[in-house]
């Protein structure tokens, strides 16, 4: 009886934690380029969450683990838009629901309700997600300087692509 | 008994242990990650003074500096020191993220340069805590202006050297302040007994007051500025505003110094703001990725 039940405890534990995936190496780009300025770059050290259960899904981005070409655009996306020292992450925390992300995403310390568009391919080991979708820059509170406003494209697009692993 | 008691225990931390990961979001912050500090100066130069960034890799940069004439000659005539302005402009580009090298040429005494700058260590939090960012920095300097003295000078004499640790700290996003032990050295010196080496100890700071400007402020200690030759050298100062729009950079100073060599500014400074030897100054520098 009480090997059926360490038995029952255990297998229960097992089967809950199969159903969290993770990683934390996904990719995400963000591309705010214009035709006059190329304005891109990309993180491969995003964390994402999600628990097949529930349907939890969470994706975490550390702002200066951003890669631009070029070190001064870097330095100014850090220093005078992202304000990383101040904001150091965006986050997305929310559920993943027929076909669509929705949940609260949180840019440079502002949060608001996002519901875009997703895809996730899930198997038994791993869940791949893939999401593009547009955020308005001006809503996230970081203002962009009239001298650039028509380099800069306000509305940015990010696309995230994340395989994760079952835990 | 105790076997139950265990068996309970077990299954007590089990839960507890998914109690942990009750909330999938918790792990967001078990991630130990290296956050490097960046931009803890606009530019590669305080004022006169090194800082320890470099531009990055694939980065060719321009810089031009005027100092114009001081507050005590003729100001008026000279419109302000414009007339007798005196200039540097240097070329560098950085080789690596960490590795600079770049050449200059100023009409202070038509001194001509050339530098090597190393990013050695950079400040950082998170898995690994670095408080300070160190850059190693060396330059010779080739005065190029015909000797008074009517002595026949070799080569070698015309040559000085400036090597220096750059000890930066970014304190919040608006402080930062550096501090860089310096020794400089000159082939040539009035006479035997007056040192070729002597040391130096920058202190400086900027504070921002916007995200694109900043209030700027460096001076220099060193350790002997008597020389046999009757010269009693001051010390070096400024005080400056920096303005960054997008890949410029400029700097607007005033100061008590005219060369813009590190062993002339530092060690050779004969002008003093007590009886008016400020002058006006400004760097400018653009940045172009050469190397994406």
């Amino acid at each position: 009886m009480k090997k059926l039940f360490t038995l029952l405890a255990l297998t229960l534990g097992l089967s809950l934690s199969a159903q969290q995936y993770m990683t934390r190496q996904g990719s995400l780009t963000f591309d705010a380029g214009s035709p006059l300025e190329d304005i891109v770059a990309t993180s491969n050290s995003a964390t994402a969450v999600y628990d097949a259960q529930d349907g939890k899904l969470g994706v975490q981005v550390l702002m200066t683990s951003f890669e631009f070409k070029r070190a001064l655009m870097q330095e100014h996306f850090n220093e005078n838009y992202a304000e990383s020292e101040v904001y150091p992450k965006a986050v997305f925390k929310g559920k993943f629901e027929a076909g669509r992300a929705i949940g609260a995403l949180t840019i440079h310390g502002v949060t608001k309700d996002v519901d875009v568009p997703a895809k996730l391919d899930l198997s038994k080991e791993t869940a791949h997600l893939v999401a593009e979708f547009a955020v308005t820059i001006e809503e996230y509170g970081i203002a962009i300087p009239s001298a650039v406003a028509n380099k800069i494209d306000k509305h940015a697009k990010i696309l995230v692509d994340c395989k994760l692993v079952a835990k | 008994m105790m076997r139950s008691f265990v068996f309970a225990f077990l299954i007590f931390s089990a839960v507890q242990a998914f109690g942990q990961e009750d909330d999938l979001f918790d792990l967001f912050d078990d991630v130990e990650e290296v956050q490097l500090t960046y931009a803890t100066f606009k530019g590669t130069q305080l004022i006169n003074s090194a800082t320890n960034e470099t531009p990055g890799e694939g980065v060719l940069q321009y810089v031009i500096a005027h100092r114009f004439g001081s507050f005590n000659d003729d100001y008026l005539y000279n419109f302000f020191g414009l007339d007798n302005a005196q200039i540097r402009m240097q070329l560098d580009y950085g080789m690596t993220d960490k590795l600079n090298v770049g050449i200059g040429r100023s009409s202070f005494l038509k001194v001509a340069d050339g530098f090597i700058k190393y990013k050695l260590l950079q400040q950082q939090t998170g898995a690994k805590n670095v408080p300070v960012s160190l850059t190693l920095n060396s330059s010779i300097n080739y005065r190029n202006a015909r000797y008074t003295d009517g002595v026949e000078h070799y080569t070698s004499d015309r040559i000085s050297y400036l090597h220096q640790a750059i000890i930066a700290r970014k304190w919040n996003r608006k402080l930062s302040t550096l501090v860089s032990p310096s020794v400089v050295h000159f082939n040539l010196v009035p006479t035997a007994q007056d040192p070729n080496t002597t040391a130096h100890l920058t202190l400086g700071g900027r504070y921002k007051i916007t995200n694109r400007m900043a209030l700027t402020g460096e001076g220099t200690i060193m350790s002997n500025r008597e020389f046999s030759s009757g010269e009693r050298y001051t010390t070096p100062f400024a005080l400056g505003v920096d303005i960054e729009t997008g890949g410029h950079v400029f700097q607007l100073h005033i100061s008590n110094t005219r060369a813009m060599n590190g062993p002339f500014w530092m060690a050779r400074n004969p002008y003093s703001a007590s009886n008016g030897g400020l002058f006006l100054g400004f760097n400018i520098s653009r940045v172009f990725t050469v190397k994406e």
